[in-house]
């Protein structure tokens, strides 16, 4: 969600910050900034500091450090950020170049190397805090046209040069960083990125949005200076690493390759090898079958992400929050180091309620050819070096993974699924819901106990059948509509009820569906004066997960009759149905 | 085009996080006479807020008289230029 402008004024105004520890930052300048505050703020705000901003008197860098202004320079400051526009700076740089001589030009970086030199100087003896100095912007317009691409002296090298002298200064400071602002400026393009009105009005150069990127350019720096860069990056494998869900689509299915569509993700990937050659970690974590996820990383001939780059995993169905714990532990770091990097809300919402130390980068769904600039421009992960210790750090929590029990935590749980705000429909099938469920039968793979394909006529004609009851389960939520999300058909034969299809799209599972749907069933045979349910398993290579789902819910194993590797299960009605889940807002039923 | 009452709630609003302000001591009346945090800077952000808040651009010249509610407001309903949407 991107909150505005004043909305992330209105959140730092109401934070109580009084356990935060504070992050106080000194910012000179030459240019009006002061609208960058509430940025600073909020970004400091998200890394669980307080923010103190305070800013020196316009144009007066050299005046307040060189000419050691008292209490500027105290001792709790963490940060001196420093903006010196070359407008302020040199008007003869920036706007006069034309008239300049190359001896005026020399003269002139001269001049300006020797201020930074004094201020940087000046700084260092009064205080020991991190120095972020921004650097010069290129000339959008260099004031030569086209011919200055082409003369030895021009004005865009001009600022360049600045730039390395500037670089070469800091370089000599321990703890002094050079921030580039022509790489912010080339984010937004140099359009978005000024303000022409304020620049005029008040000296204030630069938009808001540009503002914003500074300020979180800013962050990234102070992130990784303050030990709060993550170290883990946890990455869901269905529609993020590879477009599709491996489980229905299969190998060859999958979208993953180096020609659309499947660039988007193989481009995604490079960037996630990326972050393993600068030491961060890299761990899977699906709602998926093992082995299918496993014969991806093995068998398919385009995968950038190798199995050697995974430090550990955690492949099944159970829900994130618990996959996340257990790879924390597995590798022994904290969830605070960890990113996760997932399409789906459904997780996003859980995990972020569960688990809030957990950065979460959404994934959103039909956006795969952004997913890359996503990733590269979250700036977590960022390091001040890149050590031969953290390149091997990959390796080493690899060997050590292993895998340890972590119970789930029950309470926690339902709390949560209240939260969903869950409302279920079940309805017997009619004319507008046929062709939804005869899809659903056709394409369901995984939860699906039988597996059986049914065409739309085929739906229709048991529809109409007064020895057949098809009826569909339906789910929304506070995120939105689902829609219908699975089906069960009931076929009776004399006092017993035989459970034809059961299935829901994998989607929805792990949230209590599939207990309220089975119980509507039950409820349904009891209705129509059946003493006990039949339900049967049918293995295939993917519905490995509903094996045990029958005998999970109180059925009985019975002898299979004739061949097959089928399992068969009773449900004795006068036994009693256990009531629906409690956490869902709403269960509206025609049963 | 938006009426005139609706408009002024999320104005208010916006006034009031920007200042740090309890929305009910705003009016029509407010300016930076009578609301002590209302300075030339944090007329800046308010201006920034606002832009983004109603998806409009304002020129220099309105910039620079909109000095209170009244007459944010005033130039608000007499139609800000509505912002190129670049993306």
């Amino acid at each position: 969600m991107k909150l505005s402008y004043s909305q992330i004024q209105g959140i730092v105004n109401k934070t109580d910050f009084s356990n935060y520890p504070k992050l106080h930052l000194l910012v000179l300048r030459n240019i009006m900034l002061e609208p960058i505050e509430p940025y600073y703020k909020y970004f400091a705000y998200q890394m669980g500091f307080d923010a103190h901003v305070r800013f020196g008197e316009y144009d007066n860098i050299y005046q307040e450090v060189v000419g050691r202004q008292p209490g500027l320079f105290h001792q709790d400051i963490t940060c001196v950020i420093v903006f010196m526009k070359l407008e302020t700076m040199s008007p003869d740089l920036s706007t006069n170049f034309t008239k300049l001589s190359t001896s005026d030009i020399h003269n002139e970086l001269e001049r300006i190397k020797g201020y930074i030199d004094a201020v940087l100087n000046s700084i260092r003896e009064q205080s020991d805090a991190i120095i972020l100095w921004h650097g010069f912007e290129m000339p959008v317009y260099p004031e030569l046209g086209v011919l200055d691409g082409q003369s030895e002296h021009s004005h865009a090298a001009t600022v360049g040069e600045l730039n390395r002298l500037l670089q070469q200064s800091l370089r000599r400071y321990k703890n002094a960083y050079f921030v580039d602002m022509n790489l912010c400026m080339a984010r937004l393009g140099a359009g978005s990125f000024y303000d022409r009105r304020y620049w005029h009005i008040g000296r204030a150069p630069y938009s808001r949005e540009a503002l914003c990127e500074i300020a979180s350019e800013d962050f990234k720096y102070l992130r990784a200076l303050k030990g709060k860069n993550r170290k883990c990056l946890v990455v869901d494998c269905d529609n993020t690493l590879w477009g599709g869900i491996i489980g229905e689509d299969g190998l060859e299915g999958i979208k993953m390759g180096k020609t659309y569509p499947g660039s988007q993700y193989y481009e995604f990937q490079q960037e996630i090898v990326n972050l393993y050659h600068r030491g961060v970690i890299i761990t899977l974590c699906s709602k998926n079958n093992e082995e299918d996820v496993l014969e991806v990383f093995r068998k398919h001939p385009d995968m950038v992400l190798k199995e050697e780059h995974i430090a550990a995993a955690q492949i099944n169905w159970e829900d994130k929050a618990s996959n996340l714990r257990r790879l924390a532990d597995d590798l022994n770091i904290g969830l605070s180091s960890m990113v996760l990097l997932d399409d789906s809300e459904f997780e996003i919402n859980l995990v972020r309620e569960m688990l809030p130390e957990v950065a979460i980068i959404h994934l959103p769904a039909g956006r795969a050819f952004e997913y890359r600039n996503i990733l590269a421009s979250c700036g977590l992960f960022d390091t001040l070096t890149i050590t031969d210790e953290d390149k091997r750090r990959a390796t080493s929590y690899r060997a050590e993974s292993s895998r340890k029990k972590l119970q789930t935590q029950a309470t926690d749980m339902v709390r949560y699924y209240r939260s969903l705000e869950m409302v279920v429909e079940i309805r017997l099938a009619d004319d507008f819901s046929i062709p939804r469920i005869a899809q659903l039968t056709q394409k369901t793979n995984q939860f699906n106990l039988t597996t059986r394909r049914y065409s739309d006529a085929d739906i229709k004609t048991m529809a109409e059948n007064n020895n057949v009851d098809v009826f569909y389960i339906a789910l929304k939520d506070r995120f939105g509509d689902s829609g219908i999300v699975g089906v069960c058909i009931l076929r009776y034969a004399g006092d017993e009820a035989l459970v034809d299809i059961f299935l829901l799209s994998c989607r929805v599972l792990g949230r209590g569906v599939e207990d309220v749907f089975l119980i509507q069933a039950l409820k349904l045979a009891r209705k129509k004066g059946c003493r006990a349910v039949l339900g049967e398993y049918l293995p295939t290579i993917k519905n490995a997960q509903v094996e045990n789902f029958y005998a999970q819910r109180g059925f009985v194993e019975i002898a299979t009759s004739g061949a097959g590797s089928g399992k068969r299960f009773r449900y004795e009605i006068s036994g009693g149905i256990q009531p629906e889940p409690n956490f869902f807002q709403n269960i509206i039923s025609d049963i | 085009m938006e009426k005139r009452p609706e408009m002024k709630e999320r104005v208010f609003k916006v006034i009031s996080q920007v200042m740090n302000v309890p929305i009910d001591q705003i009016s029509e009346d407010s300016s930076p006479d009578n609301i002590a945090q209302w300075d030339s800077l944090k007329h800046m952000n308010l201006i920034l807020a606002l832009e983004e808040e109603f998806g409009v651009e304002f020129t220099d010249e309105q910039i620079v008289e909109m000095t209170n509610v009244r007459l944010i407001l005033s130039v608000l309903l007499s139609g800000a230029r509505r912002r190129m949407k670049l993306s």
